[in-house]
């Protein structure tokens, strides 16, 4: 997969625009950049700001120094083992949603038909609600007494299992709640292959499984990609599915970051983890986005 | 009637493919309206027809990718109407082209020979040979399939459908968003191409002058039927019905009555005119009624003294150049004191000389025209 | 034949999955209909105290004025700065164009708790108290790059010989976006409206770090989360999820309605 950018067929070349235009468009990027200059890259400067001042303080931009870092890479710190932890989790995540998702996107390109935009709508509602009321609604479901060990006592059963806080239940609020992530950029790169190319290999005499690996997957492979990043990344981030599910039997990394400002007082410490969290998912990103051409995955309906 | 048609080199003409009332219905709407075709093995058989006519549901019912609601499709006396389109020895030649574009040029024309299990070394080596025959320079071979031409796209479709080794190929108007220049010579080119490969093919098009140029049948499509199959010279000087001959190309027709007396008037354009005896019209009983059709190239103006077995008098009020050919519109006098235009078309050498009388006389013979029913 | 068979076995996984998807939120129905304090299976009697009690509160009534007033403000602000954002993304052909759709997806590519804590450093290496306010900005950095990609999908249908015509017809630039521009565009306007408001209402990371003392809906349900659990919570988080549905419901049709209209 050495290059994902895939030119679409006989696609004229963008017509050169007069000299006028290039200051209309860099016109109305103008407020977008503005404000994720001020609202996103500035706070990302404090944040390193914080990570060189002093331990313990509130010096920011007043002092230098390197132990908080150093203080991370202390074997006897936990945060590595954080940072494992949110890594294997979100990983599990990425694969196991992708199993998940693959057959609700083809079913969203190739089956559902008419339905498919009322079954896309029930897939984005979720989003409209906070994930703290859908994860909770979990608790309700998998709690002593709940709906789950309610209605197995009910049918004359032992009652529900245990599940409840455990790293387990963790990875599935991760999944539950990460799900529309996947799918979505999932369905646009299904949707990026078109009809006539699997209909030619069939035509040419390959069976189905020769063109899912042949034709399928690797042009549906930039938004499966994309679905995949998004949610890997999303997930290292997550606190609230360790916090309200798990019961915090495990710690993720951005609960080490949470514990350092609030509890521990310990900005600067904070700070040098969320900036090498940050560089982490920051390398990760452009590194993916540069392989993929946004124009196309966008722009084709 | 028809200009130079060099006879094609005549190969075994046993039916390959046949259709016996094959209908196709998506819901309510009948695409295709039971169709019965022999198409000959190793012949050029073109369907044309307006958009919307069916030509492309039947197809896809020939390669494989619907299957007829009705009737039958057999291949070499097998029943075929269900077999997948990976079963079977036919291979369509999409108007998209669907070529893969994340696989080189040799990687898409090898692609059936990887589905067979062909190992890398011998499917290269095919793949430089398709290359030759489409004439592609070998060079291509790893060229990215998106770089490549309009021209050299056609050429790497073709040369993909060939390594599947078919027995019938279609072809999906594969040369409409190509320039005419080109698509001339690739017209040639296929023409070439099916002869040094004996295979059948079976292309769709809506534009009769690429039928007329490639194939050695032509049947024309209407409203989901078959109206009209025969070699173009016969589409050409013996249309069944108006919409063939229109379709055809621009003509002159002249609406006609049979008298008590055996003769024909005119009913649009007034005047008796002596007719060919149309197909299928009684001898005898009258009265009856047909069309006269004058293609405008068989209309003559008329000099002092010359005569034609009809003639019409007529002012010219328009003329356009068409190349080598200038075409005039004629207003006749129509019945009821309405007007009615005729089309002629003279060569340049015979145009009429700049600020001639625009009164003309027009006139055919009755061997010129043809008569259609009514 | 197979086919059909693999196409009924995805439409059950399917069904399957987005039983799951909305079964946590029956179960937070459920519990805000149960007549006692605490949530027990089967529910023994059901009743409507919790709602009226929910109703009646004072401090949920302010909370979710708080709520309300943000989510329309980011809306106003994120739909504004976006369309603007969308014709750079899609529209336009300019140097820096393929940076700036690549750093516009960053925020989206990033953990909101993070980047709560980031802005409330932020705010406070400049000495801003944090407040409403402050959350409605934190809301606009993560909801205008959203917007912005919903709207550009709509920007990429548009064809720009439109817009050249209608200058070459004699319209000023302000009449082209009003004329042409905006009246294609509206839909991709509308959905990205809706996204934004629906976004900032269910939105806790970052209003958790950045609304200082005052409160929204999902922040309030996670502190009686943590601590103090009444069925006021899922009686709350009901009545959002029904709030979200309705305006979503609402306007989905009205979109549907005046695209009939300009249609026929």
């Amino acid at each position: 997969m050495a290059d994902l950018t895939i030119v679409q067929h006989a696609e004229a070349p963008r017509e050169e625009r007069p000299a006028r235009r290039l200051s209309a468009g860099a016109l109305c990027a103008l407020p977008v950049i503005g404000l994720l200059a001020l609202g996103f890259a500035a706070p990302l400067v404090a944040i390193l700001g914080y990570s060189v001042a002093t331990p313990r303080s509130f010096d920011v931009f007043r002092s230098f120094t390197l132990e908080n870092f150093a203080a991370l890479f202390d074997p006897t710190n936990t945060v590595w083992l954080s940072f494992l932890w949110s890594c294997g989790f979100a990983l599990l995540t990425v694969a196991l949603l992708a199993v998940i998702a693959y057959p609700i996107a083809y079913g969203l390109n190739r089956v559902f038909g008419r339905a498919s935009a009322f079954i896309s709508v029930l897939f984005v509602f979720p989003l409209f609600v906070s994930e703290n009321v859908r994860l909770y609604g979990w608790v309700l479901f998998y709690i002593k007494n709940g709906v789950l060990d309610g209605t197995l006592k009910w049918l004359g059963l032992n009652g529900g299992p245990e599940v409840l806080y455990t790293p387990g239940i963790t990875l599935f609020g991760m999944l539950y709640t990460y799900l529309p992530f996947m799918l979505f950029p999932m369905t646009l790169g299904l949707a990026l292959v078109p009809r006539d190319l699997v209909d030619a290999a069939r035509d040419l005499g390959a069976g189905r499984l020769f063109i899912w690996r042949e034709i399928e997957l690797p042009l549906a492979m930039p938004g499966i990609l994309i679905g995949m990043l998004l949610t890997f990344v999303l997930a290292i981030g997550a606190t609230a599915e360790a916090k309200i599910l798990g019961g915090q039997s495990i710690i993720v990394i951005s609960h080490d970051i949470e514990i350092a400002f609030t509890y521990s007082q310990n900005w600067p410490a904070g700070s040098a983890l969320a900036v090498l969290v940050t560089f982490f998912i920051g390398a990760l990103t452009l590194f993916a986005l540069s392989k993929l051409d946004l124009d196309r995955m966008l722009g084709r309906r | 009637m028809f200009p130079t048609m060099t006879a094609p080199t005549a190969p075994a003409r046993r039916p390959i493919l046949q259709l016996v009332g094959v209908r196709k219905s998506f819901g309510g709407f009948h695409a295709v309206q039971g169709i019965d075709l022999d198409v000959r093995e190793g012949e050029f058989l073109t369907i044309v027809g307006p958009s919307g006519s069916g030509k492309t549901t039947l197809l896809r019912m020939l390669a494989g990718m619907d299957s007829p609601s009705e009737g039958n499709i057999t291949l070499h006396g097998e029943r075929i109407n269900d077999v997948p389109p990976n079963k079977r020895p036919t291979c369509l030649v999409f108007q998209s082209l669907a070529l893969f574009p994340h696989k080189s040029v040799g990687e898409n024309i090898a692609f059936p020979l990887k589905v067979k299990g062909v190992d890398a070394a011998a499917r290269k080596a095919r793949a430089l040979e398709l290359m030759a025959i489409v004439r592609l320079p070998e060079t291509y071979h790893d060229k990215n399939v998106m770089k490549c031409s309009g021209g050299e796209r056609q050429r790497v479709a073709l040369a993909r459908a060939l390594a599947y080794d078919p027995e019938v190929l279609f072809f999906d108007e594969p040369l409409s968003a190509i320039d005419y220049k080109l698509k001339k010579t690739l017209e040639k080119e296929l023409k070439d191409l099916h002869r040094e490969t004996g295979k059948t093919f079976i292309y769709i098009t809506h534009s009769l002058e690429e039928a007329m140029v490639m194939s050695d049948r032509i049947g024309v499509m209407r409203a989901g039927k078959l109206v009209q199959v025969g070699t173009p010279e016969e589409i050409y000087g013996a249309p069944v019905d108006r919409f063939v001959c229109e379709f055809v190309g621009e003509v002159n027709s002249i609406e006609v009555t049979r008298g008590a007396d055996g003769g024909w008037s005119g009913v649009d354009v007034s005047g008796a005119f002596k007719v060919q005896p149309p197909q299928g019209i009684a001898e005898a009983g009258a009265p009856d009624r047909a069309f006269i059709v004058i293609r405008p190239e068989y209309m003559r103006v008329l000099g002092p003294g010359e005569s034609a077995d009809n003639r019409v008098e007529g002012v010219v009020y328009n003329e356009y150049s068409l190349g080598s050919r200038i075409q005039y519109q004629v207003r006749v006098n129509a019945r009821d004191g309405g007007e009615k235009v005729m089309l002629v078309e003279l060569s340049r050498a015979r145009a009429l000389p700049a600020g001639a009388e625009p009164r003309v006389t027009l006139g055919w013979d009755a061997t010129d025209a043809f008569t259609l029913r009514g | 034949m197979t086919h059909r068979r693999t196409h009924a076995l995805i439409w059950i996984w399917t069904l399957f999955v987005v039983a799951v998807v909305y079964l946590p939120i029956a179960c937070g129905a459920l519990a805000s209909f149960n007549k006692s304090r605490y949530f027990g299976f089967p529910v023994k009697a059901y009743a409507t105290d919790w709602w009226e009690k929910t109703l009646d509160s004072i401090e949920i009534g302010m909370i979710v004025r708080n709520s309300i007033l943000i989510a329309l403000l980011v809306t106003v602000l994120s739909v504004l700065i976006a369309t603007f954002g969308a014709l750079a993304f899609a529209r336009y052909d300019w140097k820096g164009r393929r940076l700036y759709q690549k750093l516009i997806m960053l925020p989206i590519f990033f953990p909101q708790p993070v980047l709560g804590l980031a802005m409330l450093l932020g705010f406070s290496a400049v000495g801003i108290q944090t407040s409403w306010m402050t959350a409605v900005f934190a809301h606009l950095v993560w909801v205008v790059p959203v917007v912005t990609l919903v709207i550009a999908i709509q920007v990429y249908g548009f064809d720009p010989s439109l817009e050249e015509a209608a200058i070459d017809l004699g319209c000023s630039r302000l009449q082209v976006l009003r004329e042409v521009t905006l009246p294609l565009l509206w839909p991709g306007i509308w959905s990205g409206m809706l996204f934004a408001f629906l976004l900032s209402w269910s939105n806790f990371p970052l209003s958790l770090y950045t609304a200082g003392a005052d409160s929204t809906i999902p922040k309030w349900l996670y502190a009686k989360m943590v601590a103090g659990y009444t069925p006021m919570v899922p009686a709350l988080g009901t009545m959002a999820t029904l709030g979200a549905a309705a305006l979503l419901l609402t306007g989905g049709l009205v979109g549907i309605l005046v695209r009939r209209r300009t249609a026929s």
